[in-house]
């Protein structure tokens, strides 16, 4: 662990700049895999919404930022609020996160059955949505910039460490969540729903909890993406982000929190990093594909060959 | 406002009809295999495509391409099944990431093979009717006409066909299905063609009244995840009616205020329904 941290360190002395900054972008991407995997993973409800929280971050901590974007809106008095330290904003992101995450927690977690997933699923349509009735405060599907001057640090090399940091506490504090007398309910409900209730577990509060722990980190991490990026747009509430982060944390293996950690390391660096240039040779044989095609692929091959999770079947047969 | 009105009936039964085709397919495929079917919105959409690609390739007219782009998004679904669901249906969070996957994967397709602007479909049906004074183009009128024919033969065969008979079994129990005999894995694979083909066929309509674009691939699941849980998920009867009640609240609030309000709508009446009846008008018991 202390030596994987150590690597972690002293990578950008080795790498290019460019690589540096994706790695950046990467650790914050593994504080979704992680935080999602709270809630799937430990709780067993198939959350299709994750980044319904990653940019309902972005926008708060945006918007906290750049308050002048009410002006001439139904909301102009929020025009003139004073200047805040952006770690402030980004903490405020993960919790109007968390506080939405409570609302749509309430009113679907206390049912059984299917309805959490299918309403996670329309989420980000729907917030996607909102970014364009709303043009002049969200900007449309561009989304809006919120000044170099509000980036995490300057230059790439700082970056990269503040989102190490960040991504470090984060996993940590879930990492402790979810080997706590917490942890253990999650389990119970994802294990046998029944079982818990009969032994006094109150579920419907327990999985409400996790999931607002889920989005709160989903939101800091969204939060902290934009002052990484200095950007904020519709992407970070899209459907190909919430597939990148399935498909990292199923292969890194569910309910497991190191798995999703090393599967948000290579898939996000196989996307951003690899696939990149491997993708100009694909285009260049002129078949309908593209990298999103190629991961989505693997994505159903994996649950095809894994369905119980790549983790699982690996430390099965390797014990045979 | 009496012409408002009077539009207003008829695009939303037009609206209705269409939703009812795709959301009756979606809820069969569920209350039959217990499968949440997300790759039913790509076979919605590729309805409208692989008609479109036929009448551009091959050249058929708009009746015979919708019938082969029909029978071809059929053949897709049971190939899906086959290959992707059928071997992990036991592992419920799996099926629901596979079919999703699947869907991402034909839309990339659709917007690499076709572009993301909107294509519209040649009409099968012309001309303009007056109702009331009002012009109706005369294909929203056949559209109902087809989607409606198109839901009486689906009850005809659920109620009184052996297979239909089976399939409704297997619905209500599939290991008792299973134990008098019936072939499970026939009757789910069956039972997804006919999904797929309702799906398609909306597809096929709505391409020729809008227009078709990548983008209803996920789209086209919200309105169908609203119906399905104001219909009760699982009950194709209920699935139709609550088609023609999200339908024209969609069309009321498209024709008032503008479609970028038609997913907030959809959401709000789930939202609505789950605080106040989650089991739907007619859900089935998990």
């Amino acid at each position: 662990m202390v030596f994987l941290i150590i690597v972690a360190v002293i990578t950008p002395w080795f790498m290019p700049d460019a690589f540096t900054y994706i790695l950046g972008l990467t650790c914050l991407f593994m504080i979704l895999t992680v935080s999602w995997d709270l809630m799937v993973g430990y709780t067993g409800q198939v959350n299709l919404g994750h980044t319904v929280f990653v940019g309902i971050g972005a926008y708060t901590t945006a918007l906290l930022q750049v308050p002048s974007r009410f002006q001439g809106t139904f909301l102009s008095p929020l025009a003139g609020m004073p200047e805040i330290s952006i770690f402030a904003t980004i903490f405020l992101g993960g919790i109007a996160a968390g506080i939405v995450g409570f609302i749509i927690g309430v009113i679907t977690l206390r049912l059984r059955g299917w309805y959490f997933a299918l309403v996670t699923a329309v989420l980000p349509l729907v917030f996607i949505e909102t970014t364009v009735i709303w043009r002049e405060i969200f900007g449309g599907e561009e989304g809006f910039s919120v000044g170099l001057e509000k980036a995490l640090a300057p230059a790439s090399t700082g970056k990269y460490y503040i989102a190490l940091i960040i991504m470090l506490i984060s996993v940590a504090i879930m990492f402790t969540i979810v080997n706590s007398r917490i942890g253990l309910k999650f389990k119970a409900i994802r294990d046998d729903l029944d079982l818990a209730e009969a032994v006094g577990i109150d579920t419907v509060k327990y999985k409400v909890l996790a999931f607002v722990i889920s989005s709160f980190f989903a939101g800091i991490a969204g939060a902290a993406i934009v002052h990484y990026r200095v950007t904020v747009s519709p992407d970070l509430y899209d459907v190909p982000l919430m597939l990148l982060i399935i498909l990292a944390t199923v292969i890194g293996g569910l309910g497991t929190i190191f798995g999703p950690l090393i599967g948000g390391l290579i898939i996000y660096l196989t996307k951003y990093w690899w696939l990149k240039g491997a993708m100009a040779t694909i285009a260049a044989t002129g078949l309908p594909i593209n990298d999103d095609i190629i991961l989505y692929a693997i994505l159903v091959v994996i649950a095809i060959l894994a369905p119980e999770g790549l983790w699982i079947k690996a430390k099965k047969l390797a014990k045979r | 406002m009496i012409e408002l009105l009077i539009r207003i009936l008829i695009y939303g039964a037009t609206v209705s009809g269409i939703w009812a085709l795709v959301a009756s397919g979606f809820t069969l495929i569920f209350g039959v295999s217990r499968i949440l079917n997300f790759a039913h919105g790509a076979f919605f959409i590729l309805g409208a495509y692989f008609g479109l690609a036929l009448i551009h390739s091959v050249g058929l007219d708009p009746y015979l391409s919708t019938i082969v782009g029909m029978i071809m998004v059929g053949l897709l679904a049971v190939a899906a099944y086959r290959g992707m669901m059928a071997p992990i249906r036991e592992h419920e969070v799996m099926i629901i990431i596979v079919t999703l996957a699947l869907a991402l994967i034909l839309e990339q397709f659709i917007l690499l093979t076709f572009g993301e602007h909107g294509v519209s479909f040649p009409s099968m049906i012309r001309g303009v009717v007056c109702i009331g004074g009002v012009p109706i183009p005369s294909i929203r009128l056949f559209t109902l006409v087809v989607a409606v024919v198109a839901l009486i033969l689906l009850g005809v065969f659920i109620n009184r066909t052996r297979l239909g008979k089976e399939i409704t079994a297997a619905s209500q129990d599939a290991e008792a299905a299973m134990l008098v005999g019936l072939n499970i894995g026939k009757l789910f694979m069956i039972t997804m063609f006919v999904s797929a083909i309702l799906a398609a066929l909306g597809g096929s309509l709505f391409a020729q009244i809008y227009a078709a674009n990548p983008f209803l691939t996920l789209k086209a699941l919200v309105f169908a995840f609203a119906i399905v849980i104001l219909g009760g998920l699982g009950s194709v009867r209920g699935s139709v009616i609550a088609a023609f009640i999200v339908g024209y609240t969609l069309t009321i609030v498209i024709s008032l205020y503008g479609a970028r309000w038609s997913e907030f709508v959809a959401m709000i009446i789930i939202i609505a329904i789950l605080i106040f009846r989650p089991t739907g008008l007619f859900g089935v018991k998990e």
